[in-house]
């Protein structure tokens, strides 16, 4: 044993004489002027979603599939200026000690030239300092945390913020459906508070009053004795669900059977095939604000859809979409700069305007490299998601800076 | 790729602490203590509070491990009145009831979770080797207390709770005084890892301290060997460095790490280097002897 | 409204029961906590959507899921479980730290096996709803709760009124004893598998109907919660299961439905039991012979 501890001690002395010599500089955005890489190496993307996690596979599995499939379709048409796309992916397990292992992987030993983050707020949230340390463009799909393009200049979303979405559903649902006595029901998770917060917000701004909010947890499905409670005691006129597909689709089915017939406002969490299948016809006539409007006619959305389904036999979802579109962000952005430059590949996206992508037209990018894209407002009509409209007003869908 | 490299290496030092400080609870004191991720969790709160408060990080981690240990003594005192079944339980509650408080108290950033600071070292900003070495410090001073304790009385106490609680009692020594002991200082550091951990991340929440944790620490301890020091090292390493190591067959991570916590159970119970396991044993036949050419023993 | 909660908590208990029993009779014979419980509750969900899926015979999804889950439980015992604990020195968290093994191979192999997106039963009863008076009533919910007390008066008949539940009720008091006796103690665990296993099983089933959703983390939740509902209720009494899980449902059900919801349901079960250990740390209902 004592042997173990003067091995143990003199490898602690190492390390701290090798902490106090001067240390190299983390890596530098720009490590010199970029070199032209050879016109026919691969572009290595790097990218991370929780595909093992028993709690969110499912979605960890979307964002992977959309990601291989992108890279497929570019390969197709051609590569970027000629060269093919290679995707470097990890799983992350939803775990955030493995989401800082996976970026300083991809950004110290990988090789990539950018990243896109196909997870949750918590991997992406700590993933990001790392990656805009060094000095490397990271888009997130569709994670909706504040604090996650907050780490800096490099960080991009692909699509609207949690707090843009909950406004433009206040929105419709004051607005056009005419609701004053809205009561909302939100998963105690990040995703669920930001859209209630703002959702509250702006309706009571615009003289409607959210009469209840029900806080439930992720894991539970039972909604009975909460839809009894608004049917009988609260009497809302409309229902605005901040949550995943799960707990949508038991909310809308209890309002079925109980008899509570208002109207149900959803957000992109049940924008999902697994809420179709598990409503069932008691979906139809739910209304969802979202980021993917199947209907849209461009040949983006639907090659996309198309081939998504070929490909994986699966109906797509706003997570795929979502991460489907953060890839069509980044190879427009490596097509403008023809070149490896991290800097000059940040000042591109951030430059993007009206750039057309699956999740609607991305109008441009705020100064804190959210996203400002229509909101779109669909309808589940017939079990089918479909178009009902967006809420294109700046005001709304600007997010404001932090 | 040296960063990368250290950032493995913190993660495993981390987890070597955590699986230390749980050692002294399960394998010395011989408690089932289920819920050590709650106390991983406290103390990270602790010292992000108080650092987002302006105190200095180097203050916040003491504090941390103040408040954790005076905590972990309320759950001491209560083990001595529950069957080990029943605390058990408990201990797993009481890991759910800590992240569900971290999860919707706004104190504690609710479900956004807590940003937490970068800490400065002599004015510079913290990066991974600080933090690493920083860790390795502890994780020596910790092998070096534990090997004090288990010296001492209250190695003596812990070896009998293991055995023969009543035999202990009849010569005096007063072995729940030295039980709640044994949560006081596992829990305290594992409060101080938490510490470490928060500012490391730069941003913590509930789930980070949710039960799965505390059921890989488990593993950890029980896979590499419960009851020594060596086992929780080699369970952090292996446990630390598998994830790595098995990128290539990441789909399949969760399948191997059911798959080697039973076979393990099945077969090597007392973990791989733990006092009698397989392992131990050829070690002790084939390596030792050379080691000791002095034919001196060796106690790890 | 008071008899509309009433009801929810009724049928939910019921589940929560059922789910928990498993943990119970394994725990009465061999003195383990086995998480592995919640494995069986996710595996019979997903064979029982398989059959059902193949078939259309419900009836046939439960006898086929309860009959393989109770038999791999029944495999897991001569081969993992019985093994353990027949060496020497153990701490009582080995077999504890298998059973969430399994139960991790358990959730995993569903993913990799049957896809981690949801699978849905869409059993249709006929009619969606019943309305007695005030009432609104769930055909799954009559299911549940006519089959949960089916099985709980079959495992009440086979303890009380059978040769092999004396066996199992000798073995739980005292198995050494038992032994000596001639009390053939093998077929006592067989049976706390094949009966705990099938009864998870049927659960899982149960939920899935209730829900028309079945994922991969169908187990999560359960798993942790029936240990506290199995403590809660004596640590292997079956009598006592039944009232602590329906303690449980209820008390979930009307925080909810009362607007006490400032505690996360799920955290209820547990924050009752801290509550009850701290007065009587026995649990709600004590077996005779505490040891």
């Amino acid at each position: 044993m004592k042997k173990l501890l003067a091995l143990i001690l003199s490898l602690a002395m190492i390390f701290a004489f090798t902490a106090c010599a001067p240390k190299e500089a983390p890596a530098p955005s720009e490590p010199g002027p970029a070199e032209e890489p050879a016109k026919t190496e691969p572009i290595r993307i790097g990218f991370f979603a929780p595909v093992t996690s028993p709690a969110a596979s499912a979605d960890g599995l979307s964002a992977e599939n959309s990601a291989k499939l992108a890279v497929k379709l570019v390969n197709e048409a051609g590569g970027i200026n000629g060269r093919m796309v290679e995707l470097v992916n990890y799983d992350d397990g939803l775990d955030t000690t493995q989401a800082v292992s996976i970026a300083e992987k991809l950004t110290t030993k990988d090789n990539v030239v950018a990243v896109v983050s196909g997870s949750y707020s918590g991997p992406t949230r700590v993933a990001a300092p790392i990656i805009q340390n060094a000095g490397m463009v990271m888009v997130s799909a569709y994670a909706v945390h504040p604090d996650v393009v907050n780490a800096g200049d490099f960080i991009f979303s692909q699509s609207f913020p949690g707090k843009v979405q909950g406004k433009a559903g206040a929105e419709f649902a004051v607005k056009t459906l005419g609701a004053k006595k809205i009561a909302i029901i939100a998963v105690d998770l990040d995703f669920g508070t930001e859209l209630a917060n703002t959702f509250t917000a702006h309706a009571e701004a615009n003289g409607a009053k959210v009469v209840s909010v029900d806080k439930v947890a992720i894991s539970d499905n039972e909604f009975t004795a909460i839809i009894t409670k608004l049917k009988e005691k609260v009497q809302p006129d409309l229902i605005y669900i901040a949550n995943y597909y799960a707990h949508a689709a038991e909310v809308v089915k209890q309002c079925k059977l109980q008899g509570l017939n208002v109207p149900i406002l959803g957000t992109e969490g049940a924008d999902s095939w697994q809420f179709l299948l598990t409503a069932g016809e008691h979906a139809n006539g739910v209304y969802l604000t979202t980021n993917m409007n199947r209907d849209d006619v461009s040949t983006t959305t639907q090659e996309y859809i198309t081939r998504y389904r070929e490909e994986y036999n699966m109906e797509p979802d706003m997570v795929g979409a979502s991460a489907y579109d953060a890839f069509q962000v980044l190879f427009e952005a490596i097509r403008q700069v023809g070149t490896d430059d991290p800097a000059a590949m940040r000042d591109a996206i951030a430059g993007l305007k009206d750039f057309s992508t699956v999740t609607g037209k991305l109008i441009k990018y705020t100064e804190n490299g959210e996203a400002v894209k229509a909101v779109q407002i669909q309808q589940v009509v017939d079990g089918k998601f479909t178009s009902k409209g967006e809420i294109t007003d700046l005001d709304i869908i600007t997010p404001s800076a932090k | 790729m040296g960063n990368y490299i250290t950032t493995v290496a913190v993660n495993i030092a981390i987890f070597s602490l955590l699986a230390l400080s749980l050692n002294i609870i399960i394998g010395y004191a011989g408690q089932s203590m289920m819920g050590h991720a709650a106390f991983f969790g406290i103390g990270a709160y602790t010292a992000a509070i108080m650092t987002n408060a302006g105190i200095n990080f180097w203050l916040s981690l003491p504090a941390a491990m103040l408040v954790t240990g005076a905590l972990g003594s309320i759950i001491g005192i209560i083990s001595l009145r529950l069957r080990d079944d029943f605390l058990a339980i408990t201990t797993i509650g009481i890991n759910f009831v800590m992240v569900a408080l971290f999860q919707n108290m706004d104190f504690f950033g609710g479900s956004l979770g807590m940003a937490v600071k970068t800490p400065s070292f002599l004015g510079q900003r913290m990066t991974s080797t600080h933090f690493l070495v920083l860790l390795v410090i502890l994780i020596v001073l910790v092998c070096l207390l534990i090997q004090k304790m288990n010296n001492s009385w209250f190695g003596l106490a812990l070896a009998s709770l293991r055995g023969d609680e009543g035999a202990a009692q009849s010569f005096g020594v007063n072995v729940n005084h030295y039980k709640v002991l044994a949560f006081i200082i596992g829990t305290a550091i594992a409060g101080l890892t938490g510490g470490i951990y928060a500012h490391r991340m730069t941003f913590i929440f509930s789930s980070n301290f949710a039960f799965v944790i505390s059921i890989s620490i488990i593993s950890m301890v029980v896979v590499g060997g419960v009851g020594t020091i060596r086992g929780p090292l080699i369970g952090a390493i292996l446990l630390g460095a598998a994830p790595e190591v098995l990128r290539f067959a990441q789909d399949y991570r969760m399948i191997l790490y059911g798959g080697v916590i039973v076979l393990m159970m099945r077969f090597q119970p007392q973990g791989l280097l733990g006092e009698d396991s397989f392992l131990q044993r050829k070690f002790n036949q084939y390596i030792s002897p050379i080691l000791n050419k002095k034919g001196g023993e060796s106690h790890a | 409204m008071f008899l509309q909660q009433l009801l929810n908590g009724i049928m939910i208990g019921s589940v929560y029961a059922l789910t928990a029993m498993g943990a119970t009779l394994i725990y009465g014979i061999l003195r383990i906590l086995d998480i592995a419980n919640a494995g069986a509750y996710v595996a019979g969900a997903y064979f029982g959507w398989f059959i059902y899926f193949k078939t259309g015979n419900l009836i046939l999804a439960f006898l086929i899921s309860m009959a393989a889950t109770g038999l791999i439980g029944v495999l897991l015992h001569r081969f993992i479980y019985a093994p353990i604990l027949s060496k020497p020195r153990i701490l009582p968290i080995v077999p504890l730290v298998a059973s969430v093994g399994l139960f991790t191979l358990s959730g995993d192999l569903a993913r990799l096996i049957a896809g981690p997106g949801t699978k849905a039963y869409n059993v249709d009863f006929g009619t969606e709803v019943i309305n007695i008076g005030k009432l609104t009533v769930v055909p799954a919910w009559i299911l549940i709760i006519v089959l949960t007390a089916l099985l709980f008066t079959i495992l009440w008949l086979i303890l009380n009124r059978t040769k092999l539940g004396l066996a199992w009720r000798a073995t739980a008091e005292d198995s050494d004893i038992a032994q000596a006796m001639g009390v053939n103690t093998n077929s006592a665990m067989a049976l706390s598998y094949i009966l705990g296993y099938g009864f998870a099983a049927a659960a899982g089933i149960m939920v899935g109907i209730l829900y028309n959703s079945i994922t991969p983390a169908l187990g999560e939740v359960p798993s942790y919660k029936m240990l506290s509902i199995i403590v809660l209720g004596g640590l292997g009494s079956p009598v006592g299961t039944v009232i602590a899980g329906l303690f449980i449902g209820l008390a979930e059900t009307m925080f909810s439905a009362y607007n006490l919801a400032f505690i996360p349901k799920d955290s209820i079960a547990f924050i009752v039991l801290i509550l009850v250990l701290l007065i009587k740390p026995s649990g709600l209902i004590s077996k005779s012979n505490n040891i």
